[in-house]
């Protein structure tokens, strides 16, 4: 047994480890790291930081101020038309259909107030519930809205108004069966736009997504097949 | 403490805790990754320590405790002793500093004995008689009562003094 058994106390060992374990002195490289990383950083000037806050300020002005400013109206009649149909829908959506009622009883109220006729009428089936009917007045047009309900909540709104030569935008039509009409966009609504006759006909709802679109064009195809609106006078 | 002064008292401990990474990890990038980590969180948080008490073990502290929180979840599911104490042929890593290619070689048969006690006994060794720090120090670094530390400074030695008369006879 060697010299280094033999002293083998406690005290020993501990004195053994304390002078002859190897050290390990940290590396200049991660001396240099540290170093670095305890370094503060140079102080941002303070016109910096008053530009930046000015700034962020007028940012956030702007994005409050955002949905007021006034929006550039399109070029395009139907579109133009549309927005408005829109906002009537959002309107409807927000506080409901007004003139609730069985259709063919308010029908005369209706087409005295908006100067349309219904010769037939959707009065809702399994699929659409029908909600109210009500005069509405758009782009300077006096018109009617009827308002429907689907199973799963989605307000549907039919619209009419007189708009002799509207032109519906050729490159938005849809072939659905025997129709034709426009598919137009707006503010996350989407809208079927037609004409019969002199009457512009739209119908609005939220339903955008591809899966809904289909819905979107059964409903367009169950309203239009039973409506036919006429100018009243 | 001031800002500037605790840095610079912090950096002065830097080769010791470089030195204890390096007996913890057995390889020189992880010990690197070991003590920078360590430095960042001794300097976010420095507001926590408390002026006057032992910054030197403050900082092994956290180094420890940064090395079990991240290095020893690549730890291989060791079978614990009854004692608490991984089992003694165990290597300490899943990817086992002895097999890496960063690896420390142990070049006396003091530093390959200590490269096998287990993490407890070898941080106790290094604290208390490599370093010299007092046993409450130590108790403080480990999270455990002064008692503890002496058994396991106890117990630590007796394992070295098996492994190094086994490399005698050897």
């Amino acid at each position: 047994m060697n010299e280094r058994l033999s002293d083998s106390s406690d005290e020993a060992l501990g004195r053994r480890l304390a002078s002859e374990l190897p050290r390990h002195p940290a590396p200049a490289r991660l001396r240099a790291a540290v170093a670095e990383g305890a370094a503060p950083r140079p102080a941002q000037p303070a016109w910096l930081t008053v530009a930046l806050s000015a700034a962020g300020t007028a940012l956030v002005l702007f994005l409050v101020f955002l949905p007021l400013l006034p929006r550039t109206a399109p070029a395009d009649p139907a579109e133009r038309l549309m927005r408005s149909v829109v906002a009537e829908h959002e309107r409807a959506l927000m506080w409901g259909a007004r003139h609730a009622g069985i259709i063919p009883a308010a029908l005369p109220w209706l087409t005295q107030e908006s100067g349309i006729g219904l010769a037939r009428v959707f009065a809702g089936d399994d699929r659409l519930t029908f909600v109210g009917a009500e005069p509405v007045y758009v782009e300077g047009r006096r018109g009617m809205a009827l308002s429907y309900r689907d199973v799963d909540g989605h307000l549907v709104t039919y619209t009419v108004l007189p708009a002799p030569g509207l032109p519906v935008p050729e490159r938005r039509r849809v072939q659905i069966g025997r129709f034709r009409p426009a598919l137009l966009n707006e503010s996350g609504f989407s809208a079927w736009v037609w004409r019969q006759g002199d009457l512009a006909c739209f119908i609005v709802s939220d339903m955008v997504s591809q899966s809904d679109l289909e819905r979107f064009k059964d409903y367009f195809v169950r309203v239009r097949t039973a409506t036919e609106p006429v100018p009243a006078y | 403490m001031a800002s500037d002064d605790f840095e610079r008292q912090a950096l002065q401990h830097l080769d010791a805790l470089y030195n204890f990474a390096i007996y913890l990890t057995r390889n020189p990038p992880e010990a690197d990754d070991l003590v920078q980590e360590t430095y960042l969180r001794a300097f976010r948080f420095s507001h926590r320590f408390q002026a006057g008490t032992h910054l030197r073990a403050w900082l092994f502290q956290i180094l420890r405790n940064t090395f079990l929180t991240f290095y020893r979840l690549r730890e291989r599911e060791t079978a614990i002793a009854d004692d608490g104490v991984p089992d003694w042929d165990v290597p300490m890593f899943q990817n086992a500093p002895e097999y890496t290619a960063n690896a420390m070689e142990a070049h006396t048969d003091l530093e390959r004995a200590m490269s096998r006690l287990p993490e407890e006994f070898r941080t106790v060794l290094l604290l208390a008689e490599v370093e010299g720090m007092p046993l409450e120090e130590v108790a403080r670094v480990m999270g455990c009562p002064v008692g503890t530390v002496k058994s396991r400074i106890f117990r630590a030695k007796e394992r070295l003094r098996t492994l190094l008369s086994d490399y005698d006879k050897g």
